[in-house]
């Protein structure tokens, strides 16, 4: 009885388990509690570390990585924005929704996975700086959320049923907050360098 | 004659009272910037959709022509956006980016990217018909959508490297980068 109620609502449990996580991180200082331990890891990781060391010595280098973290969040962009605007029905109105979201998983994979790359690098380059920032932070913990409701809520709610199934509200509020956390990720990240 | 003309036009440019103000505000000229970044998400994005679409890696069962008619508006809508951004970029830094190096090759791979568009459409048009369900599309097309990869590729990190002031006209004295950059004063100095 108890274990069907918890797989009918397992997506919902996790999102409210997480959010009263981070609740518990906040009230119990836990955050401010790990921050300072951070900062001799993020001095290593310009210093020492071997893409810090070519992030810092060869400009030329953590500018064209830099270029690849741009190409590879337009391509995440434009996967998202292809989907997501599918599922308020702007665009591709004459294409099935369902196809749009298993077709552009793959590609919205690459990307994910090419941004964090070269995010790593690109971070390591300037360690130091962005450990102080605010906005570094801010982008980090969105793109956790973000990347999590991807994989954990979106993805598998859009592809456990046809979506006429599914209620057409939570299909546009999915579709709402997904454009929303990839643009917060890709404004943050502007945003880092002008700070 | 080119390049002293383009300088002139340039100090013409930054003693705009406008152009002054832009660069003069710290979230004017960040707002631009941040604008002009995040559009790639639309314009290049869509436009990387298509190309990947042609050569087969993103929905393969859907046809090729549909994707690029449905992603054809987003995509306007970008560019429109990129450049409206771009040239105020410009306008606000004008002797700055005129005599950088790297916007001068980013100004031609977008010549050629858009060359490259205007082909690729026309093949598209007349290529329309029997290979619109295959996963993926006939060898021009395919052409088409690589080189369109790579000359755009090209243009967003050329466009990443204009900060960077690696062949400054002040931190070079090669003459054939002085003269490609456009820097009249060092290379007269010479």
């Amino acid at each position: 009885m108890l274990g069907s109620i918890l797989s009918q609502y397992a997506r919902s449990l996790a999102v409210l388990a997480i959010f009263l996580l981070m609740v518990l991180v906040e009230v119990l200082d836990i955050r401010d509690a790990i921050y300072p331990g951070l900062e001799s890891f993020f001095n290593w990781m310009n210093q020492s570390s071997w893409i810090g060391v070519i992030g810092t010595t060869y400009g030329s280098v953590y500018a064209t990585v830099e270029a690849l973290h741009l190409l590879s969040m337009a391509v995440l962009g434009g996967t998202v924005l292809a989907t997501d605007l599918r599922l308020l029905g702007i665009i591709f109105k004459d294409v099935p929704s369902e196809t749009l979201v298993t077709g552009t998983h793959k590609c919205f994979g690459w990307a994910l996975l090419m941004a964090i790359l070269t995010g790593i690098f690109c971070a390591a380059g300037v360690a130091n700086k962005v450990y102080f920032m605010e906005v570094f932070w801010i982008k980090m913990l969105v793109l956790i959320a973000g990347s999590c409701f991807m994989l954990f809520i979106k993805q598998p709610l859009l592809t456990s049923r046809p979506h006429t199934q599914i209620n057409p509200w939570t299909i546009r509020l999915v579709a709402v907050t997904s454009m929303l956390i990839w643009f917060t990720v890709a404004a943050n990240g502007r945003w880092i360098g002008f700070s | 004659m080119i390049n002293e003309l383009l300088l002139q036009f340039a100090h013409w440019m930054e003693a705009q009272e406008y152009s002054q103000m832009l660069v003069a505000g710290y979230y004017s000229y960040s707002w631009l910037e941040a604008t002009h970044v995040l559009t790639l998400m639309i314009s290049i994005g869509s436009l990387f959709i298509i190309d990947f679409r042609m050569l087969g890696w993103v929905m393969p069962n859907v046809p090729a022509s549909t994707i690029a008619a449905r992603l054809h508006k987003p995509m306007i809508i970008g560019f429109v956006i990129m450049f409206i951004t771009g040239a105020l970029l410009v306008y606000a830094k004008p002797v700055e980016t005129i005599q950088s190096l790297w916007f001068r090759m980013k100004m031609i791979l977008l010549l050629l990217a858009f060359i490259n568009a205007w082909i690729f459409n026309n093949r598209l048009k007349t290529a329309e018909g029997n290979w619109d369900n295959d996963p993926v599309a006939p060898g021009p097309l395919r052409t088409g959508a690589i080189i369109s990869l790579v000359l755009w590729c090209g243009v967003v990190t050329l466009g990443r490297y204009i900060p960077y002031d690696w062949v400054d006209c002040t931190n070079t004295t090669n003459t054939t980068i002085l003269w490609a950059a456009g820097c009249v004063d060092q290379l007269n100095a010479l």
